[in-house]
């Protein structure tokens, strides 16, 4: 399947479940909004994809364990 | 006398406290006069605090008469954007009508070290609601009404950080702290014609300031000068306890002068393409103002999806900041329309789509400083736009985000700090700015550059006249 649909089909897969879990209080033209930023969101991973990275870049997010004050060793 | 008081710099108005030329309790009068008078006719104030300020100026006129004198920012009138947490039952509305009578019982860290510099909290400063968090795209997302320009009052200050922009250009305060995620301390500065200071991120503790975006969230402040600007960074600077971002180094300002001292400043390729003529002209003339002091190269990044990066950052840590809001229906109650439906979208990010932008990140810092590594700061209009009519959607009324954006995402998404300062006018009168944007914990470096640039140029010296009146 050619990017482009794959890129369509995962936006409408996604704004189902956006409209499954809010739809409700939402009028037809935010959702039209809605579908348009769910767009907008699959563009912006489109262009992630297109990076590749080796196994070893790991995500620039520090996480370290908590030390509690108590504790001095 | 109050208007020449009113538009000093903080050095000059700290040289008049501390010789006891003025007192504490008579300066802080005049701001708060200024700010319960005018701040509303800018849609720039939402809480004036002046019992907390006659007391802190009561403490200060003390403490300076008995000797102790803390340094430049004591007795020095302030105010916070109104998004950092403040005790004595002052609400912290963080600019959204469903929580403008929400308080705290403490004070955010900015706030507390503040108020240990001696300075006197003046009032809580309007804002775009959530910071913008919701994904506004007019000057009306805010329940205190569209932030108004001093420049020009059917035009808007910026956002989010806009009332702390407005009070400062028209003189309600002699500086502000704001926040910025992605353009909210920088584009106040530009639109109001001040100078406002992104620092690296983690340079200040965030503790107490609402979060919209864990990774990106910087506090800095708004000032007259570039001088301002680092006398207020070197208070709130430093590490903290109680955020686990915050850097474990303080933050010394150098002040030296900058006579004898040549820079190397870069300029981005194309960076001033699509900007609006004024901007344009007036970016070409600050480079070559800047030149008598700097060597100036054109310059590039390496090519990697910045914006779409930090976008989807934002997208993600936003929707899950404001989770609350999105499963509750509370956006429905937020004052701008698109702000009612804006963040349902951001909960489509899949999860491995977020950790890429993540991985991304850590390769775009290390290449985007090597690059860095070469200058003292890339040089760029802050903004491709003067400020926008007041009734306006600005996204749409912009440009094609361009390069301007790409400084955004790059400054922003690598943590750098970047100062703007005034860069000429329009001929209808509207700012322009110029940023330095410099390689993290490199703050002494750009501001030592914005200073040079304003020891050149008189922009900063200009005032609105509707401010000056009366």
């Amino acid at each position: 399947m050619p990017d482009e649909n794959k890129k369509e089909l995962r936006a409408d897969m996604l704004f189902e479940i956006v409209k499954a879990k809010y739809g409700d209080r939402l009028t037809d033209e935010q959702l039209e909004e809605v579908r348009n930023g769910v767009d907008g969101v699959e563009g912006l991973a489109a262009e992630l994809r297109k990076v590749r990275l080796t196994n070893a870049v790991e995500p620039f997010a520090n996480f370290q364990p908590f030390r509690g004050a108590d504790n001095d060793e | 006398m109050n208007n020449d008081l009113v538009f000093t710099p903080i050095r000059q108005l700290a040289e008049l406290l501390k010789s006891r030329q003025i007192s504490p309790i008579q300066l802080s009068e005049i701001f708060l006069d200024r700010l319960e008078q005018r701040g509303p006719s800018y849609n720039a104030l939402t809480t004036l605090t002046r019992e907390r300020a006659s007391r802190q100026a009561e403490q200060a006129e003390r403490e300076i008469s008995a000797g102790d004198y803390k340094g430049p920012l004591h007795g020095i009138p302030w105010g916070a954007k109104d998004l950092l947490a403040t005790s004595d039952g002052i609400p912290t509305s963080w600019g959204a009508a469903p929580l403008k009578d929400q308080t705290f019982d403490f004070d955010a860290t900015v706030v507390r070290r503040l108020e240990e510099a001696g300075a006197v909290l003046a009032g809580k400063l309007a804002m775009i609601e959530l910071a913008g968090g919701m994904g506004y795209r007019q000057p009306t997302a805010t329940f205190t009404g569209p932030p108004r320009n001093p420049w020009n009052r059917e035009t808007w200050t910026g956002g989010s950080s806009a009332g702390s922009g407005a009070a400062v250009a028209a003189g309600l305060v002699p500086f502000a702290i704001g926040s910025e995620t992605w353009g909210s301390i920088l584009s106040p500065a530009n639109n109001c014609g001040l100078a406002g200071l992104r620092p690296t991120y983690g340079r200040v503790s965030r503790y107490g300031a609402m979060a919209l975006c864990w990774t990106l969230d910087k506090l800095g402040p708004l000032g007259l000068t570039a001088d301002d600007c680092g006398l207020v960074l070197e208070a709130i600077a430093g590490p903290d306890p109680d955020d686990p971002t915050a850097a474990d180094m303080t933050f010394a300002y150098d002040d030296s002068p900058t006579e004898g001292r040549r820079f190397k400043i870069g300029v981005l390729k194309d960076v001033a393409d699509g900007a609006e003529e004024p901007v344009r002209e007036n970016f070409e003339k600050a480079l070559a103002a800047i030149s008598e002091v700097a060597d100036v190269e054109e310059m590039e990044f390496p090519d990697y999806p910045y914006v779409a990066a930090i976008r989807t950052i934002l997208n993600v840590e936003s929707a899950a900041a404001f989770e609350d809001f999105i499963e509750e229906g509370t956006a429905a109650e937020l004052t701008a329309p698109e702000d009612h439906y804006g963040p349902y979208a951001r909960t489509s990010v899949l999860a491995t789509d977020y950790v890429k932008a993540l991985r991304i990140r850590g390769v775009m810092s290390r290449e985007v400083d090597g690059v860095m590594s070469k200058y003292d700061a890339i040089a760029a209009p802050t903004s491709p736009r003067v400020a926008s009519p007041i009734d306006e959607e600005f996204r749409k009324a912009s440009p094609s985000p361009g390069p301007g954006d790409l400084m955004g995402a790059i400054g922003n998404g690598c943590g750098l700090p970047s100062i703007s300062v005034p860069s000429g006018f329009s001929d209808a009168g509207l700012p322009t700015g110029i940023q330095f944007m410099g390689r993290p914990y490199q703050e002494n470096t750009i501001l030592a550059i914005a200073r040079a640039y304003q020891a050149m140029t008189a922009w900063h010296t200009r005032h609105p006249e509707d401010a000056l009146e009366g």
